[in-house]
């Protein structure tokens, strides 16, 4: 192997969603899974359906898999965006499944999930991305499909198969999850964490962003501010002051 | 007199041109007729837009006052970290947003990305009124960090970012801070407030 190939960095997927691109270096690797992690309110959702809608207005197909709210209540949560283009939702760039049916089709009726649900799940992840040519992911939430999972083995095992299904799809996936703490499973198997909080500044909560890991792309660790609003997801580096926190 | 203040600010911010942070250090006795310099004399001749970020008097006064100089406003949108903290000064205002905290330096910062984003405006005119009633809540390390970073913003945009800064109230290490970020000081009223500082 040349020393430029072992330099080269993996080809990314821009976001789309510019403070991001730039802490990421460019967007995320092809075929990553990501998981989006953070407490309630972080903008975990917001984020994520910006990175479908960036996707679908290059022509790049997106699917999101919600298994806690109807896709009607999770939209109109997040604040609308000036740059949603209805036609892409019309016309299929960007779809939107609730996980019920995915289930049926996997042929899983328990609301547990064992070993052989979990890749069956997984087995139809892959064939509706590959069918489908759907390059970004978003299942939200993950975490509540990991909370009727009681084995750790279980959970790891689905968290591989969906990795591979996306890698399978040369797609890039987006998993958020509602935990504050990315250091269970979820974390552990994912190529990447975008962890979303809050920051206590004199009593008021700022809205955090800070990636802190990514495999396949040299990134800043850098914790940065965000605003949610009709122009996508704004990015400005949190004040230090000089200050050691 | 007020007259030409106005006019000297804009004939001097003219001549500066864009992309340039330019500190003006008022006078009290100016203060008006510097704000009509920047918002009519120079933004509105030009056809500029104008975010205005006010952290002394709530955006309400602001407008009602520009409005008494006769200075058109319908192209002028505020940032308002004021009005919050002052409670009971909130109405709904079409071309005003609002900050909670003047603490919340970071949520300025994206509040006018916002503005620029949304009325498509790279060569717009971002007055910072004032550096003064800022320091009164934050350390004038967090207050240059945020300068540095919302003036190299506005001037990667192409915008004209102004700072109005009170001759006499400035403590030295804001002074230094605003020589220190700022591309130029403008004295625009070299006499100091008696009375004051």
């Amino acid at each position: 192997m040349q020393a430029a190939e072992l330099k080269a960095e993996r080809t990314k997927c821009a976001t789309g969603i510019d403070g991001l691109d730039g802490i990421l270096g460019g967007g995320i690797p092809i075929s990553n899974m990501v998981l989006v992690t953070g407490g309630s309110g972080t903008g975990k959702t917001t984020l994520a359906f910006e990175f479908l809608v960036r996707g679908a207005s290059k022509g790049e197909k997106g699917l999101l898999i919600t298994t806690v709210e109807s896709p009607e209540k999770l939209i109109s949560n997040i604040p609308r965006f000036d740059f949603l283009d209805e036609k892409h939702v019309k016309d299929g760039t960007l779809q939107i499944l609730e996980l019920g049916p995915l289930m049926d089709k996997a042929g899983i009726s328990q609301r547990v999930l064992d070993k052989e649900s979990a890749l069956r799940f997984g087995d139809t992840i892959e064939k509706t991305l590959v069918e489908n040519g759907v390059k970004r992911l978003v299942l939200d939430s993950f975490s509540s499909l990991l909370y009727g999972i009681d084995d750790h083995m279980v959970a790891k095992v689905l968290l591989q198969r969906i990795s591979a299904a996306i890698s399978a799809a040369k797609c890039t996936g987006l998993l958020v999850s509602d935990s504050a703490n990315p250091s269970g499973i979820e974390g552990v198997v994912a190529d990447g964490v975008i962890l979303m909080g809050n920051h206590e500044r004199r009593g008021d909560l700022l809205r955090t962003m800070q990636v802190t890991k990514m495999k396949g792309t040299s990134h800043s660790r850098s914790k940065y501010v965000i605003d949610l609003t009709s122009c996508g997801v704004l990015v400005t580096p949190l004040l230090k002051g000089g200050g050691v926190s | 007199m007020s007259e030409d203040v106005g006019g000297t600010v804009a004939s001097k911010l003219e001549e500066i041109g864009p992309s340039v942070s330019v500190a003006l250090e008022i006078g009290m006795d100016t203060y008006f007729d510097v704000v009509r310099g920047l918002t009519d004399n120079f933004a509105a001749k030009k056809g500029l837009k104008c975010v205005y970020i006010t952290s002394s008097v709530p955006s309400s006064t602001m407008l009602s006052a520009l409005k008494m100089l006769e200075v058109d406003t319908k192209n002028i949108y505020f940032v308002d970290c004021i009005s919050h903290l002052v409670a009971g000064n909130i109405g709904p205002s079409e071309n005003t947003i609002y900050i909670d905290n003047p603490t919340m330096l970071e949520n300025i910062i994206l509040k006018v990305d916002f503005l620029s984003r949304k009325l498509k405006e790279g060569a717009m005119l971002v007055v910072l009124d004032s550096i003064n009633s800022l320091a009164i809540h934050n350390d004038f390390k967090m207050l240059s960090e945020f300068l540095q970073v919302l003036l190299s913003s506005l001037k990667s945009k192409g915008a004209y970012p102004v700072i109005i800064s009170v001759a006499g109230q400035a403590k030295p290490e804001l002074k230094e801070a605003i020589a220190l970020v700022c591309d130029q000081v403008v004295p625009v009223q070299a006499i100091p407030v008696p009375g004051k500082l």
